[in-house]
């Protein structure tokens, strides 16, 4: 489960302390609710409950007007329960597992000063102020808390830019510690991402873009520049951006990110900066494979030797917004969604093994799934999420199986710990190890798949692990016999490449389909009609999927076979009447 | 990236090969199921003269699902809430695989120029576009100069 406050909750917002004590507030579970499940957004919910929706609105005017005249009386004091709201909701995140749980109250509250664009500014002030460095959740709780908020106003992001005031010495009084600049460059990059479009472009003014670039010089603290790196990445979601940017770079003396991508080692010594720098490599070389394209520079892929690799992490199996390594072994998650991937072979029998390298100790969970298992990253959901696959949290500490969690008794990971994990497809169990350490082994996983499983992760926002499939020695190999993949895995020349997205793209716009095909899939050959009404132009595969005709609306009562070449001549998708609202 | 299905790829390439007036759909360069969607407002509605931004994404079972779609300017309208959620049949009960994201996009723009305060979504907006029209049009009409103006986008 990835950010668990983000599930459909289907009850009634709970009345909250915060409520009874201050009737300026409102109920916001329903945003909260709606807004991280992007666009899942049901009317429905709100259909339901009239009285609710009255409340809502009439709470949110009185909230702003009330919040105004407060904001006057004791602007310290508020600063300071904002930022204690803050930190709790850090500090309770970590145990938010289960999708019947409320949010937190903290949470609950920030939403609600959020409401207006001075309550906005504040909380974004104190994420910047006080989230630390420590907290392996620091980042992904600004991301997520930032999604949770109604979208900013132009006004509110005019004066958060004024505010930052990035241009000034005076920043570096006000934000000067390096956890403070890191979470300006969250802070922007989770608003670039969201505000993608024209307000991303406005958001972009040179200051920032020039604050950026400068945090990318090797002096700067790693976790720095690593974050300006995906600040700017996500403000390149936008094409004007991503020209500007790609210019500025180019401007620079020499391409910062050439000299960072020189950072990249899997020989890390066991300092957190050691991973910090890796971190900041890898993310280097895939922007320059990926996004900022340097003339002249080779893309990855074409320099490495894949003769040895056999098994890889599948880049045909993954959600959208992972990052896989040229080699297909190192994944990475800065999206905010929670980003899942399979590997590219698939065991049946036997008992086999592979291990882990954690580079960052947020939440991962690592572990085994098969092919039925869904990624349904904007959902927060992955592998362990369903009763197809089971996984592995080193940072909560828990086993995960069909959304359920169980506390286990390892430590929390650390960069460099190595995580083990054995299927045992005999005697059907599984162990996980850590460092070496066992846990007892786990059966549930056997209840619904019994065959077809594929090593698998799902990474939370900042997240970043390398795959051992056994094609270099493992650090804890287990005490009895097991196979690995990569003695027995193995991959076509043209299967092993990793390509850069846009190369990717490319390729896939080049195809054509047939004249026959299904209107619907375009994958198959169109030839099924549909009784009583008669319209054609659909696949089998597709036919069996509906209840209603697609042109006429009109029940389905037999699907029956016929040639595609007589079908109706006009594909239905002009034809269906649209009504509006 | 999994294996984006034909369907999606087809509509991409026809969405860019013949675009629709007033509407620019663009597939985000990292994720070919996400859209970053321009409308422009409809002549002779009060959202003339503004460029309204909207996310659209495909979720895995488009098409047998409808796409996901929303505001992200925001936009005073009886039909769509503070979050930008639209309140529009197509993409609910009366989702049709046979829909796409290009008819999908029309029929946003035609909500923009007829809004229906008789399905509202925000209960407020709709009580004042019944009680008074034109205040509510005005009102609008200002948010389309405050939020959405084209000239706008641009700046600062």
């Amino acid at each position: 489960m990835g950010a668990c406050v983000c599930k459909d909750k289907n009850q009634d917002p709970p009345i909250t302390q915060a409520e009874e004590s201050d009737s300026s507030s409102h109920a916001s579970t329903n945003r909260q609710r709606d807004q991280n499940n992007f666009g899942s957004s049901s009317t429905t919910s709100f259909d339901t409950s009239d009285n609710r929706r009255h409340r809502h609105h009439h709470r949110s005017h009185n909230n702003q007007r009330q919040h105004h005249s407060s904001s006057r009386r004791s602007r310290d004091a508020e600063k300071e329960d904002v930022d204690r709201l803050v930190l709790e909701t850090l500090s309770v995140i970590r145990t938010l597992v289960d999708n019947a749980q409320e949010p937190p109250l903290a949470m609950l509250i920030l939403h609600k000063i959020a409401d207006c664009d001075q309550g906005w500014l504040n909380v974004v002030k104190s994420l910047i102020r006080v989230i630390p460095m420590e907290d392996p959740l620091g980042p992904a709780v600004i991301a997520l808390l930032l999604d949770e908020c109604p979208l900013p106003t132009k006004d509110a992001l005019l004066e958060l830019k004024s505010h930052l005031n990035l241009a000034e010495m005076e920043l570096a009084q006000t934000y000067c510690k390096p956890c403070q600049k890191r979470n300006i460059c969250v802070l922007l990059g989770c608003l670039a991402e969201k505000l993608a479009g024209p307000h991303s472009i406005s958001l972009l003014t040179s200051d920032i873009l020039t604050f950026l670039i400068q945090h990318l010089k090797p002096e700067n603290h790693p976790v720095v520049i690593l974050h300006s790196m995906v600040a700017l990445e996500k403000f390149a979601q936008t094409s004007e951006n991503k020209l500007r940017i790609t210019q500025a770079l180019q401007h620079c003396d020499v391409h910062p990110m050439t000299l960072l991508e020189g950072w990249y080692t899997r020989d890390n010594d066991n300092t957190p900066l050691s991973y910090s720098r890796r971190e900041v490599g890898f993310c280097a070389g895939w922007c320059l494979d990926n996004l900022f394209i340097k003339e002249g520079r080779p893309f990855s892929y074409e320099q490495l030797d894949r003769s040895h690799l056999n098994v890889m992490l599948n880049s045909n199996d993954v959600s959208e917004y992972l990052k896989i390594s040229a080699d297909g072994l190192e994944a990475r998650c800065d999206a905010s969604s929670f980003e899942s991937v399979r590997c590219t072979f698939q065991v049946d029998s036997g008992v086999w093994y592979y291990e882990v390298t954690i580079v960052t100790d947020g939440v991962m969970q690592i572990g085994w799934a098969t092919k039925d298992s869904k990624f349904l990253n904007h959902d927060g959901c992955g592998i362990g999420d369903d009763e197809f696959s089971m996984a592995y949290d080193g940072c909560r500490q828990l086993i995960w199986y069909h959304a359920q969690s169980e506390l286990h008794t390892h430590p929390c990971w650390k960069p460099g710990d190595i995580l083990g994990l054995l299927l045992d497809l005999e005697n059907q169990y599984l162990i996980f190890y850590l460092n070496g350490d066992p846990l007892p082994s786990y059966k549930q996983l056997f209840t619904h798949a019994r065959t077809g499983f594929f090593a698998a992760a799902s990474f939370m926002s900042f997240q970043q692990c390398e795959f051992n499939f056994g094609e270099k020695q493992f650090r804890y190999p287990p005490p009895r016999a097991f196979k690995t993949f990569n003695q027995y895995g193995r991959l076509l020349p043209e299967e092993k490449i990793v390509l850069p997205r846009h190369q990717k793209m490319a390729l896939m716009n080049q195809f054509v389909v047939s004249e026959d095909a299904c209107t619907l899939c375009f994958d198959n050959i169109a030839d099924t009609q549909l009784l009583d009404c008669g319209h054609r132009g659909f696949c089998e595969v597709c036919a069996i999927q509906l209840e209603k005709c697609p042109i006429c609306r009109k029940e389905i009562l037999e699907r029956v076979r016929c040639h595609s070449d007589t079908r109706s001549p006009t594909p239905g998708l002009v034809l269906l009447q649209t009504p509006v609202v | 990236m999994a294996g984006l299905p034909r369907r999606i790829i087809k509509e991409t390439q026809r969405l860019m090969a013949e675009p629709v007036a007033g509407i620019t759909a663009i597939p985000d360069e990292q994720n070919a199921r996400y859209f970053h969607v321009v409308v422009a407002g409809p002549s002779q509605s009060p959202y003339e003269g503004g460029l309204f931004k909207l996310e659209l994404f495909l979720p895995e079972e488009y098409p047998m699902s409808a796409p996901k779609v929303r505001f992200m300017t925001k936009i005073y309208h009886p039909n769509i809430d503070k979050l930008g959620r639209i309140c529009l049949d197509i993409l609910k009960d009366k989702w049709s695989p046979a829909l796409q994201i290009r008819t999908v996009l029309l029929s946003i723009q035609a909500l923009l120029s007829a809004p229906n305060p008789d399905d509202p979504l925000d209960n407020s907006v709709a009580e004042h576009w019944k009680t008074n029209e034109k205040s509510a049009i005005d009102q609008a009409r200002q948010w389309t100069q405050l939020h959405a103006r084209a000239n706008n986008v641009n700046s600062h």
